[in-house]
């Protein structure tokens, strides 16, 4: 039965509300930063900036170091994703065996990372990280007998100790979202596995895993975006991109140029670029793995 | 009517300055004062960026070194459009703080100097220069329970960061900026203070190996370090920690015969540009409550903070204080920070170059290189 006019004004109304609270709070700031990412806006030209054209993309690109922090963006984003997915996959699993004893105390347990302020977590790891007095290195040192690794002050241990951490804080929210698809698998379907013959490892892969894809592509495609954009812990273990600007990731770095450098206009230009990227990756991810399809 | 107020006060200034706020609204139900913390960074941007939107607190208190940028943003107003010719004469030069000669700030306190700060029952006296000072920490630099690691250092700071690399610079001779605004960092007096740092480290290993400013706190206040190089705003955490320590003029360069001279800037309140006249009555009000003779007097009896007011500071009571004694003692050879907007780049230019030269990436001459090509670059960013 059509709808009639005034079922769709009724409609309209109720819509409306949520209409004008995503203009106001997604569509004017993203047209905003266009628009200063067209401008000349910077601590110099703060109220009297002016619309300069494409001049702040093109410096964005002609920066030597942004080469360098996609590419390790890429690496920084890649390695969390397969970590956190792995890890949590493989925790959800497990946590899922009948013959784990005391369930929901390690559920609470392996939640925690995730569930404690990210700052609090970050500034810890930071701790941990310190050449003479981290936890770390006394353990490297005293009990298996290997050198100290200056964590915090060597670009690449630096990178790595931020990538840690992030693992680290990252993997609970994967296995709770596998533990949740489990829960939903028919357990007949494994039984008929057994009857077919199927190992243990044969019925994962051709069970488990796709049947868990619905709910984990939609994790994963969030939680690259999360990570693309996940600015927190590089900054706070990293103190800022430390050692010399050497661990930081696009969002840290335009973070850097707008509110160190005051240069709102190349940093809402390279914020611009971040968009395109994720938005860019994020499609052709959801169509490769056509995530959505199985959905429906 | 609410007047508020941003701030980036830490510990016992803070209680100090909360405690002063209370009293000031209860003596005036009619309007409250909102007092409210923010980290230096985010103090300065967030207010930044609220006063360009048309809002932002009435009046914003920090060091003397926000004011060019808060002034070049047209984020505050001139203070003598605010508070009386005759208000404002019985200020010193360190009180009335002026940027292209107009004033934007009026300071309560002159301070952010860093002090040698030593614990007495580690180190009775506290070394004159800095050859003196190296003999001492070799003797305080013990592996006190012999298992190879060491337990207890002569001396720690924040050494990763240029603010507190400066007295070491200005102890061989050097400066951030000649007077146009251009870095002058690619220079001998840069290699030398570098080179000086590591030694500290690596050739005397009389300081941690690595040290931030927690890491640095941590060790003094556990008496794990015997001195610490810090600012007025820490003191009155290390007697709240139990250590008997005393304040030194940080020691005199033996290779050349200069102080390491600290730099040293007013901290105060500036009025933000959109307070409207109805307001501004009661801004005016608050200010002169905050920072008048009276206030600055309390502040250096409690908190030893030197005051802006020559009156108050020649007190015999406030003279008699031993920490502000001190203090003043070291302000006397401290250097003023430069508040030309530039200081932004050239802190965050020196930075990355220095931590290379720490991790032994750069040598020490080719960090002083990259310091001025990377203070260079930003400033020519920042104009794009």
């Amino acid at each position: 039965m059509a709808a009639t006019k005034k079922d769709r004004l009724f409609l309209m109304a109720l819509l409306a509300p949520t209409i004008l609270i995503m203009l106001v709070v997604v569509a004017y700031p993203f047209f905003e930063n266009v628009r200063i990412s067209l401008s000349n806006m910077n601590i110099y030209h703060i109220r009297d900036w002016e619309v300069i054209g494409f001049q702040q993309y093109a410096a964005v690109f002609a920066e030597p170091r942004f080469w360098n922090i996609l590419m390790k963006t890429f690496l920084w984003t890649g390695v969390n994703i397969v970590f956190h997915v792995t890890l949590g996959v493989f925790l959800a699993v497990i946590l899922h065996q009948n013959f784990v004893v005391g369930k929901p105390a390690w559920r609470i347990l392996l939640i925690l990372p995730w569930a404690l302020p990210q700052y609090i977590t970050a500034l810890t790891w930071r701790g941990m990280f310190n050449y003479e007095y981290g936890a770390i290195n006394r353990v490297l040192t005293r009990y298996l007998n290997l050198p100290a690794v200056e964590w915090l002050t060597s670009p690449f241990e630096a990178f790595l100790a931020v990538i840690l951490t992030n693992i680290w804080l990252g993997f609970p929210f994967m296995m709770v979202v596998a533990l949740g698809a489990l829960q939903s698998v028919p357990s007949e379907l494994y039984e008929a596995a057994e009857v077919d013959g199927a190992s243990k490892w044969s019925q994962f892969w051709n069970v488990t895993v796709p049947l868990l894809k619905p709910a984990m592509i939609p994790a994963i495609t969030l939680g690259m975006i999360w990570t693309f954009n996940n600015i927190n812990v590089v900054w706070l273990v990293s103190n800022g991109g430390e050692p010399n600007d050497q661990t930081h990731i696009l969002v840290s770095f335009v973070y850097e140029a707008a509110f160190s450098m005051y240069r709102f206009g190349w940093a809402a230009a390279l914020s611009m670029v971040i968009f395109v990227i994720l938005f860019t990756f994020t499609q052709i991810f959801l169509n490769r793995t056509k995530a959505t399809e199985s959905v429906y | 009517m609410r007047i508020r107020i941003w701030h980036q006060k830490n510990d016992a200034e803070r209680d100090f300055f909360n405690d002063a706020v209370a009293a000031y609204n209860a003596a005036h139900p009619d309007r409250y004062v909102e007092a409210l913390y923010k980290e230096t960074e985010e103090l300065r941007n967030l207010f930044i960026v609220a006063s360009v939107g048309g809002k932002g607190p009435e009046l914003v208190y920090g060091p003397a070194d926000n004011l060019s940028i808060f002034a070049l943003t047209e984020s505050i107003q001139p203070i003598d459009g605010v508070l009386s010719e005759d208000y404002l004469a019985q200020f010193n030069a360190d009180g009335v703080i002026s940027w292209r000669e107009k004033p934007w700030m009026i300071a309560d306190q002159v301070g952010n100097h860093l002090t040698f700060v030593y614990n007495k029952e580690m180190m009775p006296e506290p070394p004159a220069t800095t050859d003196e000072m190296i003999e001492m920490l070799q003797a305080l630099t013990k592996d006190v329970d012999g298992d190879g690691n060491i337990d207890q250092y002569g001396l720690t700071w924040n050494y990763v960061e240029p603010f507190f690399f400066m007295p070491f610079l200005t102890g061989y001779g050097g400066w951030v900026m000649d007077e146009a605004g251009n870095p002058t960092l690619d220079n001998a007096a840069t290699v030398n203070a570098i080179q000086f740092i590591l030694d500290l480290r690596d050739k005397y290993k009389v300081i941690p190996r690595e040290s931030d400013y927690n890491i640095a706190e941590t060790l003094f206040k556990e008496r794990r370090a015997a001195a610490i190089i810090n600012g007025p705003w820490a003191w009155a955490g290390y007697g709240e920690a139990g250590i008997d320590y005393g304040l030194a003029r940080l020691p005199v360069m033996s290779a050349t015969g200069k102080w390491t001279a600290p730099l040293v800037s007013s901290k105060g309140y500036s009025v933000n540009i959109n307070v409207d006249s109805e307001k501004m009555p009661y801004v005016q009000e608050v200010l002169e409550f905050l920072t008048n003779a009276e206030m600055q007097a309390d502040m250096a009896r409690n908190i030893a903070s030197i005051p802006t007011i020559d009156t108050v500071r020649q007190d015999s009571v406030i003279q008699a204080n031993v920490v502000l004694r001190s203090s003043l003692h070291q302000v006397e050879v401290g250097l003023p920070m430069p508040i030309e907007p530039q200081m932004r780049q050239i802190w965050d230019g020196m930075r990355g170059p220095y931590q290379l030269i720490m991790n032994g990436a750069s040598t020490a001459a080719e960090g002083a290189k990259l310091m001025q090509d990377e203070v260079e670059k930003r400033i020519a960013d920042t104009f794009l």
